[in-house]
């Protein structure tokens, strides 16, 4: 009886180890969905000149995230993403798939190419270097993410 | 723990008498029959030949699963091409469309219902596609209409709802196996892979009771038998599919009753354990049909390849109808030796279909009167696309191990674009003609890496001048020096120091001598052998000025160069010698592919990629392989430096790309030429696709070309025909693009010899416009 005890609760300790793990693939994966900025409840839109093809990719991707897949969601956003290459607003969506995957690295990468194909776009700009901070403060270079605050803010005031 | 009572108690006493009872009887009965065999002998015979035929049934049966097993289960990884994603305005002409249909085998029909067919009239196009299942979902068969419009789709109808479709996908070429080494003679296919037509005329020649037999058709032998004693002589088989895929596992081919027996018991047995579809997609794949030298042709995927030089789902009726007679004798019906045995029974093939209501009576005497039509070029390859093959099963290998690439049966998703890779291919075959005109005697080769700018996908590689043979890949493993394609990168160095450096800045061309190491001395020159005294550095990268580049290169030093080299994505070490400077450095045209993708998307470092998606057999999602991108470069100096690079092909090496791509087409590049004219290189980019050209001799002797006269004709050739986007020049609140003359006075758009270049804000120069001449 002790041992079958000691069966069950190592099954349960292991039962949760595995929840944490899968749940802990970065800051607020819980209902994120494509589209909606870093800032919780703001949302960033594609430009209005964004074709019917990808605004159809953005629809399916938007689905897949609020279904919880990431994965498909990401590959909704690169088949769109070759289809307009110089969107920049795809590639902060894609920075977000990779943030709330926790590959932070690959999501600053994406970010900053976001950056560099919209720079007069103050509200993606911001979006994008607040993307950049919260991936350096992840993987522990808090004053790289304090600089990239510092951008974000920047962008942001009027 | 109640424990349960018993339905009956026994005592101790009572059990041993029961059981000794039980023990007396079986003795007795053990006795009698020990008494019935010693009394009737051809009993006992008979009874240890049973046993025996069933230990050797049971050997059979072992031995036939074994190699059913094994055959089935080894399923090579399914290697697919980018899918074709069709939307209203995308550019594709309705010629490109129809190739893109022909490489996935769709057939032409005058109501094309079926999955997989197709009709066009004027510049429209119906078709109805095949389901196909990717990575994020399953594409439904639909029914379409097309509208071609100048080179572009303008609208896509579904014919069934009638509604407009804002986007689809097609499905993906499938281009090639990864298949095991002792194994890399076949080309396995499924069942509903193989033309409906080939099934139907299998049957029908070999084999009509196939759905109804239990391995072995009784009266099929005897119609057999009958017919050869009328004849004489052997003239008709009564062998089922079954006994054949037996026979072709043993490759026995001796005709002895024995081994007929053999087969016949081994047909029943593999019909008892296997359905019909199990056994018919293994004779599909196991049947010998040729020989070619010391190797065996098996399975009906290879013969395609090997006869016809396609993928088996786009052969012809007559080409069907061949496959299907060479299935009696291949070596009987050989086509290089016996082809008018084999067009006749090709022709009882067609023949027997129409009698037997599978064919129209019309069409088989339309097709019968088509040659043989067997491939003439070197047969049995097993993808078209070898160089692009190598490259995903060698960036598979990093994640996957060799057995399961080969046995798994993974679907591989991949990068390569057909079209893109034809375009390639034919820009290539210019090698011919270099080859003659500059009498290489057919040792010039060539390769050359196609990528997605944005994406850092490798869409087309070619690994040699035989496109199709799976040999020495140059595209990969060609390490050459690289002549001026590292240029770029000295004055990418220049050009991060904005406070000391612009295009403008001046740099002396004159000859100049460096103690290498061991005390030797260096003394490079010019390529025409004339210094130029002193040019800007933009003169000096357009018409390639070694000296120049080489003092620049010396004044700036030898680590921040190779700095670069290793952001821009160049991997290993390279040897810092001065000579590096010039190009002595040994790189493969995979490696400057990478580089100058880096250059294209602006400073944002892409690790080239051939995969996209890994799905295990059955569709399921295995491995996704995501677009990385990180930004190793500053942007600004690389939005200045890729100005001067499209001045070196509007006026300086490369300006002869000027008259080869179409009017407006703004792209930069640079020629890379090394010491005796050995290499032949052009490395360049538009706004969508980069691409590198090499061209020399696997010998490594001279071959009489430039990067200009060699490399940039292909090159050209190939961006002549890609739909792609010219570069632009557009500023922004750090670099801004002024219109400058030669010698750095200001100038403006229209003027003779002046160009267009950036700057970081703050350094362009001032002064008044000069405009001497206006350009034609």
């Amino acid at each position: 009886m002790q041992f079958l005890r000691l069966v069950l609760l190592g099954l349960v300790i292991a039962g949760l180890v595995s929840c944490a793990s899968v749940s802990n693939n970065g800051p607020g994966s819980e209902g994120y969905s494509v589209g909606e900025s870093v800032i919780p409840g703001t949302v960033i839109k594609p430009p209005d000149e964004t074709s019917p093809p990808v605004r159809l990719l953005l629809a399916q991707a938007r689905q897949a995230s609020q279904d919880g897949q990431l994965s498909s969601a990401e590959s909704y956003l690169e088949r769109a993403l070759r289809i307009e290459p110089r969107n920049a607003v795809l590639w902060n969506y894609i920075a977000k798939t990779y943030l709330y995957q926790a590959r932070y690295s690959q999501a600053a990468g994406m970010a900053s190419k976001s950056n560099s194909l919209a720079p007069a776009d103050k509200v993606l700009q911001a979006d994008n270097w607040r993307i950049i901070a919260q991936a350096r403060a992840q993987s522990g270079d808090s004053a790289g993410a304090r600089l990239a605050e510092r951008r974000a803010a920047e962008y942001s005031s009027p | 723990m109640a424990r349960r009572p018993r339905s009956k108690k026994t005592t101790a006493s009572q059990r041993p008498r029961r059981l000794g009872a039980t023990r007396r009887k079986v003795g007795e009965g053990l006795r009698r029959g020990w008494g019935i065999i010693r009394h009737w002998p051809w009993l006992r015979i008979l009874l240890v030949s049973a046993a025996v035929s069933i230990l050797y049934v049971a050997y059979l049966d072992y031995h036939v699963r074994h190699q059913f097993e094994g055959k089935r289960w080894a399923l090579p990884a399914h290697v697919y091409a980018r899918p074709l994603e069709l939307f209203p305005g995308l550019v594709l002409s309705q010629t490109e469309f129809r190739e893109e249909l022909r490489l996935l085998g769709y057939r032409l029909n005058y109501q094309p219902i079926e999955p997989g067919s197709f009709s066009a009239q004027g510049d429209q196009v119906f078709l109805t596609t095949r389901p196909f299942t990717f990575w994020d979902g399953a594409e439904p068969m639909r029914h379409l209409k097309l509208v071609f419009q100048s080179n572009r789709i303008n609208e896509i109808i579904d014919t069934e709802t009638g509604t407009v479709v804002n986007l689809l996908r097609m499905d993906p070429v499938f281009i090639g196996g990864i298949y095991p080494r002792h194994h890399e003679d076949r080309i396995l296919i499924k069942l509903d892979e193989a033309p409906p037509l080939l099934l139907t005329a299998l049957l029908v020649m070999e084999d009509r009771n196939f759905p109804d037999h239990f391995g072995v058709d009784p009266k099929a032998i005897a119609r057999a038998l009958l017919a050869n004693l009328r004849a004489g002589s052997t003239v008709q088989g009564g062998s089922t599919l079954t006994q054949q895929l037996v026979k072709n596992f043993f490759l026995d081919n001796r005709r002895t009753l024995w081994r007929k027996l053999k087969e016949a018991i081994m047909a029943i047995l593999l019909e008892a354990h296997y359905s019909k579809n199990e056994i018919l997609e293994a004779y599909l794949n196991e049947v010998y049909l040729g020989q070619d030298g010391s190797r065996a042709i098996h399975g009906f995927g290879l013969a395609s390849r090997f006869y016809f030089d396609k993928p088996i789902q786009q052969l012809n009726t007559a080409e069907v109808a061949t496959l299907v007679a060479l299935v009696r004798g291949p070596t009987y019906y050989s086509p290089h030796r016996f082809p008018k045995r084999l067009l006749d029974r090709r022709n009882l093939v067609l023949q027997t279909l129409v009698e037997q209501g599978f064919l129209d009576a019309a069409l088989a005497n339309q097709v019968k009167q088509a040659a043989l039509g067997i491939s003439p070029n070197t047969p049995g390859i097993l993808t078209h696309y070898p160089a692009f093959v190598d490259l995903v099963r060698r960036q598979l290998r990093q994640d996957y191990r060799e057995e399961d690439l080969t046995s798994e049966g993974l679907r591989i998703f991949t990068s390569l674009d057909p079209l893109v890779q034809q375009r390639t291919e034919t820009s290539l075959r210019q090698i011919s003609e270099l080859d003659k005109r500059y009498h290489q005697n057919g040792a010039l080769e060539g390769a050359a890496v196609v990528t997605n700018v944005t994406t850092g996908e490798v869409q087309a590689m070619v690994g040699g001048r035989d496109i199709r043979f799976a040999g020495f890949n140059r595209a990969l493993d060609a390490v050459r020096p690289v002549g001026s394609l590292l240029k770029p990168f000295i004055y990418l160095t220049a050009l991060q120091q904005p406070d000391k450096y612009n295009w403008l800045s001046h740099i002396e061309d004159t000859s100049i001598s460096i103690k290498a190491q061991h005390g030797e001395v260096w003394t490079p020159k010019n390529y025409d052998l004339q210094e130029h005294g002193d040019v800007t550095f933009i003169t000096a990268l357009s018409h390639s000025y070694n000296l120049a580049a080489v003092r620049l290169g010396m004044t700036l030093g030898f680590e921040p160069i190779e700095g670069n080299l290793k952001r821009l994505g160049f991997q290993r070490d390279i040897p810092s010698y001065p000579s590096t400077l010039l190009g002595a450095a040994e790189m493969s045209p995979f490696e400057v592919a990478q580089m100058y993708e880096t250059l294209a998307s602006g400073g944002f470092q892409t690790p080239l990629r051939a995969i996209r998606e890994v799905l295990t057999v059955n569709g399921k999602p295995l491995q996704r392989f995501p677009i990385r991108v990180q930004q190793t470069l500053e942007a600004e100096p690389i939005q200045v430096l890729n100005s001067g690079l499209m001045q070196v092909v509007q006026q300086g090496t490369g300006s002869r790309l000027m008259n080869m791509l179409p009017a407006g087409l703004l792209v930069a590049g640079k020629t890379g030429t090394t010491d005796d004219l050995r290499d032949s290189w052009f490395a360049g980019y538009s706004a969508d696709h980069a691409a590198v050209v090499w061209l020399g001799r696997d010998d490594n002797q001279p071959t009489g070309l430039t990067g200009a006269s060699g490399a940039l004709p292909v090159w050209g050739e190939l961006f002549a025909g890609l739909p792609t986007q010219s570069l632009q020049l557009v500023g922004d609140d750090k670099v801004e693009y002024h219109w400058v003359l030669p010698d750095g006075r200001p100038s403006h758009d229209g003027c003779k010899g002046a160009m267009q270049l950036g700057f970081l804000h703050g350094t362009a120069p001032v002064g008044q416009e000069v405009c001497e001449t206006r350009s034609p």
